[in-house]
């Protein structure tokens, strides 16, 4: 029964060409590769200098299953890109997201937690309002971060949404209670294969527009949660929405300033 | 050409023996009459002598042995074994396991021919079945080759959390008690009633930092537990110096599982994110543990986990 979760997991969350089948050794790189040409075609990747854009990750994981990344956008980027992509080499669903930001909005910091299974490059690769890829990559040791049980967090319910914004209104860290089940756990308790359910997509929007919108998978963590950081304050009031798989679920919230703050609006 | 073969030869014999010299250093301390505690070393996890960092030993009583943890490789296991053996002729009857973590009880199997019961927690079994797969992969230096799930020797007996289970070991009586999540989910103390001797696990680290991997709400509250219970004599913890004040010795413990349950609550409630707080919380007493680096990080990750959706 987990053989079969293990085949239909990649199979679920990514292109079937992106199978863990056609994965080659990882010492190779999965994304010189394949990755590249299947995600870009030949498209030319410039890889830019940390005040263009910057992915810090730990280089030892304090948590496999919840390895927090984030990705720095400095002034000649914030507000001129329209997609950044997370790709974890190693990993059996590399492409751990695909974001679609709003050019003009500056914001200048994402922040994500990831599933790492093992030993690898994490790769940001952002494309700019001129068309241009440019890359930044980051090495994280970590091991088994896709097959680790459930974590300890107590409290909320499934589908719960949190605002948390900083006090200036120029960051927002947005949560969302969802177990994000990569299909490689083992219930703790039965031994039973816990079944890939998780959150396949994103989507927050300010003062009614929509300011980023992501493709996710297997590769985030569990308790999806993306912070975003901007130059300026954001616009409320703010809209969160997430849909899953396989039960294609939506979750969505909406927070209408601070006075919601403490309360932390749900669903 | 002879000499230096005659040389290489009584060298060669020299390192051969050493193994067994080895076996003859394991050092034993008799906290108090009877109960005897081999030292860890404050190593970290992937360090070489990593699978010697546990306070690990035995109770003597007038009918047999109970080995209580058994170290973090069948060579330890077997070095603690033949130290039994040198001081009592009784048999082993019980192993008991005061958590899961490689390093207290991958020495198990050398205690199979004694055949003794094994005892943990409830909840032992299921770690053990979970943490599989990583030991025989992180520490397969650490069993016998081929390291295989044979030699991960799971309880045969079990104590429910908030229960309490007695062994007889004639003269002396164990009290078992195992907890609810706290620092792992399987946590369990041995009080000998004979000596008033608390073996905590690793529900007590002294100058080792604490290595969080159940609940930090669990833990403070066990440490509450822990301190209304008639007081020990003797303590012996899972990492760090033996002593006979139990409040004091939880009391660094308590202040910094207290400081990280606060700091990262707070960071979250200010929207910070999970390597924010791993910076920030906690970064002031970095100098007042051992093995900081290796341990704190993790720990703030945990607790963020925890508290994200309290």
């Amino acid at each position: 029964m987990r053989r079969i979760f293990l085949l239909i997991t990649p199979l679920l969350c990514l292109a079937p060409a992106l199978a863990i089948g056609d994965s080659p050794s990882p010492s190779v790189g999965a994304w010189n590769s394949y990755l590249h040409k299947q995600l870009y075609g030949d498209r030319e990747i410039g890889e830019v200098d940390e005040n263009y854009m910057r992915l810090d990750g730990p280089a030892n994981t304090p948590d496999p299953a919840s390895t927090p990344l984030s990705l720095h956008l400095g002034k000649a980027a914030a507000g001129k890109i329209k997609q950044v992509r997370i790709i974890i080499d190693n990993n059996p669903s590399p492409l751990a997201a695909t974001m679609d930001l709003k050019p003009g909005v500056p914001i200048d910091e994402i922040d994500l937690r990831v599933r790492v299974d093992r030993f690898t490059s994490v790769r940001a690769i952002a494309e700019d309002t001129d068309g241009r890829l440019e890359m930044r990559s980051t090495w994280i040791n970590a091991a088994g971060g896709c097959s680790a049980p459930p974590s300890a967090a107590g409290g909320g319910q499934l589908g719960d949404i949190r605002f948390r914004p900083s006090d200036d209104n120029k960051s927002l860290l947005v949560s969302l209670r969802h177990p994000n089940s990569s299909g490689f756990q083992i219930n703790p308790v039965s031994g039973d294969p816990i079944p890939p359910h998780y959150v396949r997509h994103i989507k927050l929007s300010a003062g009614g527009q929509t300011i980023l919108e992501a493709d996710t998978g297997i590769s985030i963590a569990e308790n999806p949660s993306v912070r975003i950081s901007s130059a300026t304050a954001l616009a409320g009031p703010i809209r969160f929405e997430a849909e899953d798989l396989p039960t294609l679920k939506n979750y969505s919230a909406t927070w209408n300033g601070s006075a919601a703050k403490a309360a932390g609006t749900s669903k | 050409m002879k000499r230096l073969r005659r040389a290489l030869l009584a060298i060669t014999c020299l390192l051969s023996a050493m193994p067994a010299m080895g076996g003859g250093e394991f050092a034993l301390a008799e906290v108090a009459p009877g109960v005897f505690v081999h030292a860890g070393k404050p190593l970290p996890l992937d360090a070489p002598g990593h699978d010697d960092i546990a306070n690990i030993g035995f109770i003597v009583g007038s009918k047999c042995v109970a080995v209580i943890d058994t170290g973090g490789s069948l060579r330890i296991g077997r070095a603690l074994r033949a130290a039994i053996q040198q001081r009592s002729r009784l048999p082993v009857c019980y192993v008991i396991d005061t958590h899961v973590h490689v390093d207290h009880v991958l020495g198990n199997a050398a205690f199979k021919a004694d055949k003794p019961s094994f005892i943990g927690s409830d909840l032992l079994t299921a770690a053990l079945v979970r943490s599989r797969e990583f030991f025989l992969k992180q520490y397969a230096a650490d069993f016998d080759a081929p390291a295989d799930a044979a030699q991960i020797v799971a309880p045969d007996r079990s104590v429910a959390p908030g229960e309490t289970l007695s062994l007889d070991l004639g003269e002396r009586h164990l009290q078992l008690r195992a907890w609810p999540k706290s620092h792992t989910d399987c946590d369990l103390t041995v009080f000998d009633d004979k000596t008033r001797t608390l073996w905590t696990g690793d529900l007590l680290f002294v100058q080792r930092l604490p290595a969080l991997d159940g609940s930090v709400k669990g833990w403070l509250g066990v440490i509450d537990e822990l301190l209304k219970l008639p007081a020990p004599r003797h303590i012996v913890p899972g990492h760090g110096a033996v002593g006979s004040d139990l409040a004091a010795m939880l009391a660094p413990e308590r202040a910094y599982l207290r400081m990280l349950e606060q700091g990262v609550r707070a960071q979250i409630a200010a929207g910070k994110p999970m390597d924010a707080a791993i910076r920030e919380v906690g970064a002031s007493e970095k100098g007042t543990w051992l093995l900081w680096g290796e341990t704190h990080p993790h720990n703030v990750a945990r607790v963020y986990q925890e508290l994200e959706w309290e």
